[in-house]
């Protein structure tokens, strides 16, 4: 079955399993007082602006008095996972005890033996496809591909995949990684070519390699990486991110610049990120806290207010349990509509053509 | 003028020109976080966090210790390789470009494999063993400046000679090094002080994946993913480390009479 | 060849540190690059190295690090040379010095940004230009391309030369050159020499330490040309740390690559040096 229509029967499976969410909202007793006794939280690769991090952070923090750790917030999901490796018998505070991860990286790490399972009370309402059946990760919030764009400099910003090889867009548009390198990047261009038509996956990653190409040939596209500041200066006044990104930077700028946030009319493409526990974390009791305060319906709201999409969205939707503001904030429901949530073979597939062949196809030929 | 004065204050004038342009883009960048003004509204911000002081302090305290273990590693290594052991200069000096080229995350992770808690120096396990591990990082990744500073300094002086004269007054080695060598490499000493100093203070990846409260971390944590305070915060520590540059450099007094020719 | 034990006890330190802090890490590294995903030995690796986008990417980390070396020694000496010996006031070495000592360490996303806001097309001095009736960009300049690259790899490289080579230059003797001017020797030869051949072991040391340093950059390479410039720093890090290809094994055979580029170069430096020392002496 589609991730769609796996999300369609959570709904109803939702609302008729409610009286139990209900009751196993609460974390249990005695894992709050086993993590209160070890005291510490190591988390890894948490930027406190990415899908609304600090005020999570802050708000576990204050709720069990237990200190968190914060390492390498500037990482990859590749970081962690040799964090994790590196750390195997270390107890230190160096030690991550819990990984957010891109989702192909859960069932690789799971094979390489580097997670424990542990299945959250609200496990329930997770899409199936979306969490490993033994419980080793599970995903924890999803974004779909968006244009940023600075409103001040741009004055039409582009509806589509399309518009971007406009004139008026020219040295105007990047990617907000590499896409050797970041899920964020590959995803974009893969996105591109599903908006060609493409169903495919390793078609729509060569048509989305075309389409980057004939940017670049066109002039608009610029190489250097799409921060929020290279968005606020000009010199990449459009760029892809993921939608929670691209809101966080416009709240950020308080309006200096404007900044607009387009869900692309078609290629529409969900990124979901996974949350697990590593097998050898010093602290897997205040982890498991951890992954209860996330996943409990206060913190899939936190995320949301950080403008990601938590994983039990849909569920949290039907149980009215959705403050209206921090629903108006986001894009429209209807640009979600049409969100292609990705399988691992597909995305697998993508990177496999996208990643070797970025080079070749558009970085070819450096001007000197 | 003299045609060599003219020719000395154009080169100046062109290095200012090439120095400052880009400081004078991030400034003012920085200064416009308010719409329409100019304003040091992301100064206000990045001040308003109060871990500043702590997580600069820090950095510098590991940049002196850095620069004073560092100093007393290469100075030694580099005098004798001269004087006496020719033959190691290529093995030393490959020694010193690794951390060059080697990723800082494979040499920190590579730390916490070797002093990890369940090691025979499990350096990791306290705050002090980890400040101890991430210090030796940091002379690790300054360890190719200042030897190349030291060893260049070295060059200008008769090694041999000095050595000569100091043993037949009866000096010992040690002696040597600290009454006689030193003095005259303290030049070079501290330039290369200042590049380990610099590299301390902006460093990120050792600290951050050893947990340690440092000023690299600090930025990250503030800056990462805003428009106008990463600019506001490079400003500032490069302010900042260039006036404690200053203060190293007065208290380091006669290192260059030889600036007077 | 026996060690003696003075001399031994003298460099032991630095070799002991060697080993805890550098080498063994390293040597996780070169093992790692022998090995497969499962821990086997296996030279596929190295094998891999050789495609034509890999061999591509040494030869353009080769090109840009001995371009923005040779650049910045060239510029940092000559600054160097300027501020200490071209009679300038007392106050113009300790600042050039110590803000040298801050520049070359200012890289990364910071430099990239930096560069942008000056150079990029809505960059300071870009629209200043403009202003003037100028259009750079119209004349073909592109921040993004390999000598913008060479451009912003120059702020850290020039400082270095000028703090590596400063103590050098200081050492020149005031008699040698007296000595030089009473013998008749022109500005020119007393350079050519006498100064040059001093100062030459300690000019090629130098641009090695370029060479490395910007061999090994990536940050600032990552932050400005990200996607497009392909040198190798980015593809070790696209398999150790990205979220896409993850094949750590062949980073570190990368990696390994490097090491052996570099020490090459310092061979080459090495050969080059013992033929001045036969001459100094």
């Amino acid at each position: 079955m589609t991730i769609r229509n796996m999300i369609q029967t959570t709904v109803f499976g939702g609302v008729a399993t409610l009286a139990l969410i209900a009751g196993a909202q609460a974390a249990p007793e005695d894992l709050v007082a086993a993590a209160k006794a070890e005291g510490q939280l190591t988390v890894i690769a948490l930027p406190r602006d990415w899908c609304g991090y600090g005020a999570l952070l802050d708000s576990f923090k204050a709720k069990y008095g237990i200190k968190i750790n914060e390492l390498n917030p500037d990482g990859g999901s590749g970081d962690e996972v040799e964090a994790i490796k590196a750390n195997k018998t270390n107890k230190g505070p160096q030690a991550p005890d819990v990984i957010d991860v891109g989702l192909s990286f859960g069932p690789s790490a799971k094979a390489e033996g580097l997670l424990q399972p542990y299945k959250v009370s609200t496990w329930g309402s997770i899409p199936d496809e979306a969490k490993d059946a033994d419980g080793y990760w599970a995903g924890d919030y999803y974004g779909v591909l968006s244009f940023t764009v600075n409103a001040d400099i741009v004055k039409t910003p582009p509806a589509d995949w399309s518009d971007l090889g406009k004139p008026e867009y020219k040295s105007g548009v990047a990617l907000a990684g590499d896409p050797r390198t970041s899920n964020q990047a590959t995803m974009a261009v893969y996105a591109a070519g599903l908006a060609g038509g493409a169903t495919d996956a390793a078609k729509a990653a060569s048509d989305g390699l075309a389409a980057f190409a004939e940017l670049n040939k066109k002039g608009n596209l610029v190489p250097a990486i799409g921060k929020a500041a290279s968005l606020a200066q000009g010199s990449t006044p459009i760029v892809i991110f993921w939608d929670y990104n691209g809101l966080a930077a416009r709240d950020a700028a308080k309006d200096n610049p404007k900044i607009d946030v387009i869900v692309p009319k078609s290629g529409v493409v969900a990124g979901v990120y996974v949350q697990a526990i590593s097998a050898y974390a010093p602290h897997p009791n205040a982890a498991k806290l951890w992954l209860e305060h996330l996943y409990s319906d206060e913190g899939q709201i936190g995320w949301l207010k950080g403008y990601c999409h938590p994983i039990r969205f849909n569920d949290l939707v039907a149980n009215k349990k959705v403050p209206a503001e921090a629903l108006a904030k986001l894009p429209p429901a209807e640009s979600y509509a049409k969100a292609k949530f990705p399988t691992l073979a597909e995305q697998a597939a993508a990177k496999e053509v996208i990643a070797k062949q970025w080079d070749s196809v558009v970085g070819a030929t450096v001007a000197k | 003028m003299t045609r060599g004065r003219i020719l000395a204050w154009g080169i100046m004038l062109a290095g200012t020109l090439y120095y400052l342009a880009p400081l004078i883009a991030t400034f003012e960048f920085s200064l416009r976080m308010k719409r329409g003004v100019y304003s040091f509204e992301a100064y206000r911000v990045v001040f308003s966090n109060n871990q500043f002081q702590d997580a600069f302090l820090y950095s510098v305290v590991q940049a002196l210790a850095t620069i004073v273990v560092g100093a007393a590693i290469v100075a030694p290594t580099a005098y004798f390789v001269r004087l006496r052991l020719p033959r190691l200069r290529g093995l030393v000096e490959f020694i010193t470009l690794l951390p060059l080229v080697v990723p800082a995350i494979v040499l920190v992770f590579g730390y916490i494999k070797l002093f990890s808690s369940s090691s025979y120096l499990p350096l990791t396990s306290t705050s002090l063993g980890a400040d101890a591990l991430l210090m030796f990082g940091y002379v690790a990744l300054s360890l190719p400046y200042m030897y190349r500073a030291v060893d260049s300094s070295l060059s200008t002086i008769d090694v041999r000679t000095l050595t000569e004269a100091a043993e037949s007054l009866g000096a010992g080695t040690a002696t040597i090094l600290l009454r006689v060598i030193l003095p005259n490499i303290r030049s070079g000493i501290l330039s290369g002080a200042f590049v380990s100093f610099a590299i301390v203070i902006g460093e990120f990846t050792f600290a951050s994946l050893l947990d340690r409260p440092a000023f690299g971390p600090y930025l990250q944590l503030i800056g990462a993913s805003r428009a106008y305070e990463p600019s506001a915060l490079a400003m500032m520590a490069f302010a900042l480390t260039w006036g404690c540059m200053g203060l190293m450099q007065a208290f380091s007094g006669g290192a260059h009479q030889t600036a007077k020719r | 060849m026996r060690l003696p034990w003075r001399e031994g006890l003298g460099v032991a330190p630095f070799f002991v540190f060697a080993a805890l802090f550098l080498i063994v890490p390293t040597v996780s590294l070169l093992v790692g690059a022998f090995q497969d995903k499962d821990g086997g030995f296996t030279l596929d690796n190295i094998v891999r190295l050789w495609q034509p986008s890999i061999l591509n990417s040494y030869k353009l980390s080769i090109e840009i690090s001995v371009a923005s070396a040779l650049a910045g020694a060239l510029a940092g000496f000559v600054l160097a040379l300027a501020a200490l010996r071209g009679g300038l006031p007392g106050w113009v070495r300790p600042t050039l010095m110590t803000f040298s000592g801050v520049a070359s360490n200012f890289a990364g996303v910071p430099l990239a940004f930096a560069f942008m806001a000056t150079l990029g097309r809505l960059g300071f001095v870009t629209l200043a230009l403009r202003g003037l009736g100028v259009d750079i960009y119209a004349a073909g300049f592109n921040l993004f391309t390999f000598s913008g690259l060479t451009l912003t790899y120059c702020y850290f490289q020039i400082p270095l030369m000028t703090l590596v080579m400063a103590p050098a230059i200081e050492g020149l003797k005031r008699e040698w050159s007296e000595a030089a001017e009473t013998l008749g020797a022109s500005h020119l030869q007393y350079w050519r020499m006498v100064a040059l051949p001093v100062l030459w072991p300690s000019l090629a040391g130098a641009a090695l330490l370029l060479f490395a340093n910007a061999f090994g950059a990536v940050a600032t390479a990552y932050a400005l040309t990200g996607s497009f410039l392909n040198i190798t720093p980015i593809l070790l890090y696209a398999q150790i740390r990205g979220d896409v290809l993850h094949d750590p094994n062949l980073g570190y055979a990368l990696a390994l690559g490097m090491l052996v580029i570099t020490g090459a170069s310092n061979l080459g430096y090495l050969a080059l040096r013992a033929r001045s020392d036969r001459w100094l002496r």
